[in-house]
């Protein structure tokens, strides 16, 4: 795993404070930098099939980092798909 | 027996993976077959009750599935229980197992697979048009598709579940993007069976020749 995808989870972690959506965000623009390096698909984004959920159906990779700064409730969808891999 | 396979397809996620319907179930399955404006709760109501396997693609939430536009499907204690009873019915959409899963099985569906959690997967927005040929929605569609296709093989709906967390693990593994990969292991610890896991349905013939070489026309988008 890389350090910038590990930093990201552990942003992750935290509750869904102002300061720890910014962190997130700059860890999840950081964790971009690198896949964007490894050339990547041309839009990727993140999608699900919620209902009337508080965060959209699709955002964009490039976006995620405004989504993750300003929603609560992404930042905790961001985290749970995060931490189920541990 | 028909299948009802019900494909909304208004939206990024739902054009994804209804596309990815469209390519691998829809050709080996006899209509019925909701597409777009269609999945909607009449002829839904209309079509189920004749159907040994539904398979639902559409946002969800708890105690809710939806179809176009999000036109409620089924919800919980809103349907008749002529539409699941006896069925296997496959749902891809979030979180429907947490309660509407439970509540199909207790009005007599046979069994339901479903995800307890949002469903989530990384699609190329580029490729909308033609959602089947986006090789990192692959990455979680196809389990879903697999497993599918084991239920239309006659597999039980437990060795189908099995088809499916196995296609997610072998996938992740070689997964070398970090979000895809928690994409997939997130699906993988979400995706649940509820009710008879030895319920099965009648084999359906395998996907046609011409179906396996060459994919459906390009989807029409939106202006």
């Amino acid at each position: 795993m890389t350090k910038e995808f590990e930093d990201l989870k552990e942003v992750l972690k935290k509750a869904p404070t102002p300061e720890a959506m910014k962190e997130a965000a700059e860890a999840f623009k950081r964790y971009r930098i690198v896949e964007l390096a490894k050339g990547k698909a041309s839009k990727p984004t993140l999608v699900s099939l919620g209902y009337k959920k508080r965060y959209p159906h699709a955002v964009p990779l490039d976006k995620m980092p405004e989504e993750l700064a300003t929603n609560p409730e992404f930042f905790e969808l961001m985290g749970r798909i995060v931490r189920e891999k541990e | 027996m028909p299948t009802v396979l019900a494909m909304a397809d208004f939206d990024l996620p739902t054009r994804s993976a209804s596309g990815f319907m469209l390519r691998y179930i829809a050709p080996r399955v006899e209509p019925i077959q909701l597409l777009g404006v269609l999945v909607r709760r009449l002829p839904f109501r209309l079509s189920a009750p004749q159907s040994d396997i539904i398979i639902g693609v559409g946002h969800g939430d708890v105690d809710v599935f939806t179809g176009q536009n999000e036109a409620i499907i089924l919800e919980v204690g809103k349907y008749d229980p002529r539409e699941v009873k006896g069925k296997v019915i496959k749902l891809l959409s979030c979180q429907t197992g947490v309660e509407l899963g439970p509540d199909l099985v207790k009005n007599g569906a046979a069994s339901v697979l479903a995800y307890v959690d949002d469903y989530v997967w990384v699609v190329d927005a580029d490729l909308a048009s033609t959602p089947w040929s986006d090789k990192m929605a692959a990455t979680s569609l196809m389990p879903v598709v697999d497993g599918l296709n084991a239920l239309l093989d006659g597999k039980t709906a437990k060795e189908a579940l099995n088809i499916e967390l196995e296609g997610y693990s072998r996938n992740a593994k070689v997964e070398k993007d970090e979000l895809v990969k928690a994409c997939l292991e997130f699906n993988r610890s979400n995706a649940i069976l509820i009710g008879d896991g030895g319920a099965s349905i009648r084999a359906r013939p395998s996907l046609a020749l011409p179906f396996k070489l060459i994919p459906p026309p390009p989807l029409l988008m939106p202006v």
